[in-house]
């Protein structure tokens, strides 16, 4: 008896080693699958996006749906080099992050079955030109990343924001399967190929198909008034899966729109206004939102909202120019729109590592309470302080260039006789403009409120050491990425220019060759080079200078005393009397309070001497407050209406199905 | 290539000149003999020459944070009109370029000063921030629009508005001037917005951010905002200057008209009083106003009739 108890005894450490064992080998084989598809599909997009042309793959399911084409068009090469190595990298970086989870006992087997399942439907989603094979696709791409977000779903309001994710999910598929059973009801076919000849010959067909495509891939992509499920979803999931979801996954509705573009053409140009007014919306409320959070991630979440409505001024610019047959326009702004794409996936990407790395050593996402992390983690600022200023679009990191480009096309796009397309395009670039500066805002905040100044509180001053090697190294990468695209624009730009002339062109494989406005746009790609050239020598000189000048600093190194900082006059300093967040954006938001439902929660003192008081930023957001909430309220009220149906009774039961089958069959003598 | 090179000596001296005719200015106004024009740049060498006094709570983004201000504006400069009235580096949607290269620096200024930990600085952080994102949409708007007139998207655009628009493009320009003279008084801190003259943190703003700031840390960050003014000066001069004059005779009237602009500038700080921060607000937004005119007026050209 003693024996077996002392054998038990051993066999717990024993049984705990070998299930570590297996949930790495786990680990490593998702690793494994993401290599190897990177190592497959990457020579190949590139090929296609250097070469033009398609590659073709087809598959029959023949008892099921028939062949099914699996194709790597410049569209889908585009996306294809983005989806895989952000998954690697994420994955490589989600070791570091679950390591207390596992400690704790906690299986991440199933999460890494996941997060792979997740990167290899998205591949499906951008290469199967197939209804419902996309349709499958897409809702394994659903369903996996909701499994991915409630990750820890013994919390309640995790497991609560991963059922709002799914169900807006499932109201955007709705509007996807509808236009797609639309096409293929006219076209006799699942295939791509087939619709687009239904769409070009339908000028009514397509402006319906694009308003659906737009609302169903829009809800995916985020677009205001459909970007409710983003600051919630995000906040909740690990930060490695917040970041492929905002880095790549929301860039799959913006695939859907472009796909549909590249089948069908541009639709009618009150669409095509349609799209840019509502992008400029959104960047102007994704930002405005973004300001107010003190949540680093929601912050964030809010800031995709923002990205996207970037991309999508890109698209909506690239419309317009077809629509009035401005060539260059349209180039300038499809070219802005999809560097647009690859650049928020990685600095976003950066962003969320490093926000997952502020939480893996303080346990908590409110920024208010952190600050000075810069002295313990310095690795980690310098890489957040990195992926700030790429996205707040400023040179000599990536965002720069595709925000540039938009805004050469909008300026083009001036000169476009019609005086609507004129005030919003005026109206466009002061709002892109106000976007540059609310970001700088934004992150500035966010950089200095969690990196700068003195700890404030037990959080953040508890901390140690910086993040581990395997966290840092993909952020590193990311951050290098980030950089040398802003600093070679003319090389990226090779890459962008088949995906864009397969748009303006309208046909999937199109190359340089044989496209009636080669001419002009061979023209205007020449002019852009000298553009481009000017932007890396900024680049590269502002580096290069501000370098020699702190070598110089460096050399002269005069003596230098060191002080508490200036508090006038006051030699210990109170590190309770620091800005916060909140003070530091409230001049802002209060300046645009009619905007918000509330901004902040006040109770100022009122007595002689000092009394209970406190000062504390909450945003709310106006759609989920006036939209959505009284929506579920009323839900909620007439749903409630017919509780008393369920009465657990079994009788009562079969007199419901009783009365179903009467109605049935009634309704069918009725119609037959 | 000399043109460029004679370009580049009077943008780094001018800078301090007009510091210097402000001051004078003001001294006279005040009924004081005061220093002389030169003053600044006395100023600056000896602030270069002095030992440094660091904040313990500062990290490698507060010594950096100066030196990418500064070297933002050195390169800000090369896409602006400066003394021969065409830009060293004169491409399409120079504005922008010029705009984001501003907009790092002001990126590094404001994490610059959070690095302190001071409250003073932090305010004066979020003030300088919000007063940006008014100003900047208003920029963009005016040249976007004055840009749109002649569909030419270089800063040449500004001296074509009258060969464009006529009678409208009079009005057009003094509109630009007026806002163009508001962003100069916004983003160069002078007196209706802020005092540079001050010594109470509370009521300050960009002064304010850099408090801790000391020997050529200090020099480079006053040199840069000075730069600064510089550079909207010289947009002053570019719209005010016809088309017609060229070389010698534009650099004359351009030194006349950045003097000018310093003497108004030094008289508008003598004559009024500093606004209280939540009337700043509604100053700033006098230039979108201005811009909107603008707008307006350049849709009624090109458009109307």
């Amino acid at each position: 008896m003693f024996c077996i108890v002392r054998l038990l005894a051993l066999a717990k450490p024993l049984t705990r080693s070998i299930n570590r064992l297996i949930l790495r080998m786990i680990y490593f084989i998702g690793i494994f699958i993401l290599l190897i598809a990177a190592i497959l599909l990457l020579p190949q997009a590139f090929g296609v996006l250097l070469n033009g042309g398609s590659i073709v793959k087809t598959f029959d399911f023949n008892p099921l749906f028939g062949a099914v084409n699996f194709v790597i068009d410049p569209l889908s090469a585009f996306f294809i080099l983005i989806i895989p190595v952000m998954g690697l990298i994420s994955l490589i970086y989600a070791k570091g992050y679950l390591k207390p989870y596992l400690d704790k006992g906690k299986s991440i087997n199933s999460h890494t079955m996941f997060f792979v399942t997740l990167v290899i439907s998205m591949l499906g989603v951008v290469t199967c030109q197939n209804a419902l094979g996309f349709l499958i696709c897409w809702e394994i791409m659903s369903l996996s990343s909701f499994f991915l977000v409630i990750f820890e779903s013994e919390k309640k309001e995790i497991l609560n924001a991963g059922v709002k994710y799914l169900v807006f999910m499932h109201i955007s598929v709705i509007f996807i399967i509808i236009f797609f059973a639309m096409l293929s009801i006219k076209a006799g076919s699942y295939d791509f190929n087939a619709f687009s000849a239904i769409l070009q010959n339908n000028p009514h067909l397509k402006d319906v198909v694009f308003l659906l495509a737009f609302i169903g891939f829009g809800v995916k992509a985020g677009f205001v008034p459909f970007h409710n499920w983003l600051p919630e979803a995000h906040p909740a999931a690990p930060s490695h899966v917040s970041a492929i979801m905002s880095g790549v996954m929301i860039k799959t509705g913006i695939y859907g729109i472009l796909r549909i573009l590249s089948l069908g053409g541009i639709p009618s140009k009150a669409l095509c206004y349609m799209v840019l007014a509502v992008s400029v919306i959104s960047f102007l409320y994704g930002i405005l939102y973004a300001v107010g959070q003190n949540d680093v991630k929601k912050m964030l979440a809010y800031s995709s909202i923002e990205n996207i409505g970037i991309i999508g001024a890109g698209l909506g610019l690239g419309m317009l120019g077809l629509a009035y047959n401005q060539q260059i326009v349209a180039f300038l702004g499809f070219t802005g729109g999809i560097l647009h794409i690859l650049n928020h996936s990685i600095f976003k990407e950066l962003l969320f590592l490093g926000a997952g790395c502020v939480y893996l050593k303080t346990h908590t996402r409110d920024m208010e309470i952190l600050g000075g992390l810069v002295e313990k983690m310095p690795k980690t600022a310098l890489l957040f302080l990195a992926g700030s200023v790429a996205i707040c679009g400023l040179p000599p990191f990536n965002g720069f260039i595709g925000e540039f480009l938009i805004y050469l096309g909008m300026l083009k796009g001036l000169s476009i006789k019609s005086f609507f397309a004129f005030l919003i395009l005026i109206f466009a670039i002061s709002a892109l403009a106000m976007v540059g500066t609310v970001a700088i805002l934004c992150f500035t905040k966010a950089f200095s409120v969690i990196f700068l100044g003195h700890p404030r509180g037990e959080n953040a001053s508890q901390v140690k050491q910086d993040a581990p090697f395997t966290m840092l190294c993909p952020m590193g990468i990311l951050a290098l990425f980030a950089l040398l695209i802003g600093l070679l624009p003319n090389l990226i730009f090779k890459i962008l220019i088949a995906p864009v002339f397969s748009l303006i062109h309208n046909s999937p494989d199109a190359g340089f060759q044989g496209i009636p406005y080669a001419k002009t746009l061979a023209a205007s790609l020449s002019q852009l080079t000298p553009i481009l050239l000017t932007l890396s020598f900024v680049s590269f000189g502002l580096i290069v200078v501000t370098g020699i000048l702190m070598l110089l600093k460096k050399m002269y190194n005069k003596k230098s005393e060191t002080s508490s900082t200036w508090g006038c006059g006051y030699n210990k300093p109170i590190f309770n009397a620091q800005y916060t967040g909140s003070s530091y954006v409230s001049p802002f938001l209060s300046m645009l309070k009619p905007l918000f439902k509330k901004v902040f929660d006040v109770k100022k003192p009122k007595k002689l001497f000092p009394s209970d008081a406190h000062f504390s930023l909450q945003i709310e957001d106006i759609e989920e407050a006036y939209v959505l909430s009284p929506m579920v309220k009323f839900d909620e009220w007439f749903l409630s209406k017919f509780e008393k149906m369920q009465s657990g009774n079994l009788q009562a039961y079969i007199k419901y199905g009783l009365i179903f089958l009467i109605l049935a069959i009634l309704g069918s003598f009725l119609i037959g | 290539m000399l043109v460029k090179f004679i370009n580049l000596i009077f943008l780094l001296i001018l800078p301090f000149l007009m510091q210097g005719v402000i001051k004078k200015t003001k001294a006279f106004w005040g009924g004081r003999k005061g220093a002389s024009v030169f003053q600044p740049l006395y100023d600056f060498i000896k602030l270069i020459k002095k030992d440094f006094v660091i904040s313990k709570t500062t990290s490698f983004v507060f010594p950096l944070s100066p030196l990418v201000t500064i070297v933002c504006t050195m390169f800000a400069a090369l896409f602006v009109p400066l003394s021969n009235g065409t830009a060293i580096i004169n491409i399409p949607a120079g504005l922008i370029i010029f705009a984001y290269i501003l907009g790092l620096s002001k990126f590094f200024a404001l994490i610059g000063a959070m690095d302190t930990g001071s409250s003073f600085e932090g305010m004066g952080a979020s003030r300088e921030a919000c007063f940006t994102a008014i100003v900047e949409p208003a920029f963009f708007m005016i040249a976007a629009s004055i840009m749109a007139l002649s569909g030419n998207y270089t800063f040449d655009a500004l001296s074509k508005i009258v060969s464009n628009a006529g009678s409208y493009g009079v009005l057009i320009i003094i509109f630009a001037v007026l806002a163009l003279f508001l962003m100069l008084l916004i983003e160069g801190c002078r007196v209706p917005v802020d005092d540079p003259a001050t010594h109470l943190e509370l009521t300050m703003i960009h002064e304010v951010m850099i408090l801790d700031n000391s020997a050529s840390d200090l020099a480079l960050i006053s040199y840069g905002a000075s730069i600064k003014m510089l550079l909207i000066s010289s947009l002053i001069a570019r719209l005010i200057i016809p088309e017609s004059i060229t070389g010698l005779e534009y650099f004359l009237y351009y030194l006349l008209i950045i003097f000018a602009v310093s003497i108004i500038t030094g008289t508008v700080e003598s004559s009024t009083a500093r606004l209280r921060m939540s009337h700043v607000f509604e100053f700033v937004f006098v230039m979108s106003s201005f811009a909107l005119i603008i707008l307006s007026l350049t849709a009624a050209r090109i458009f109307g009739g």
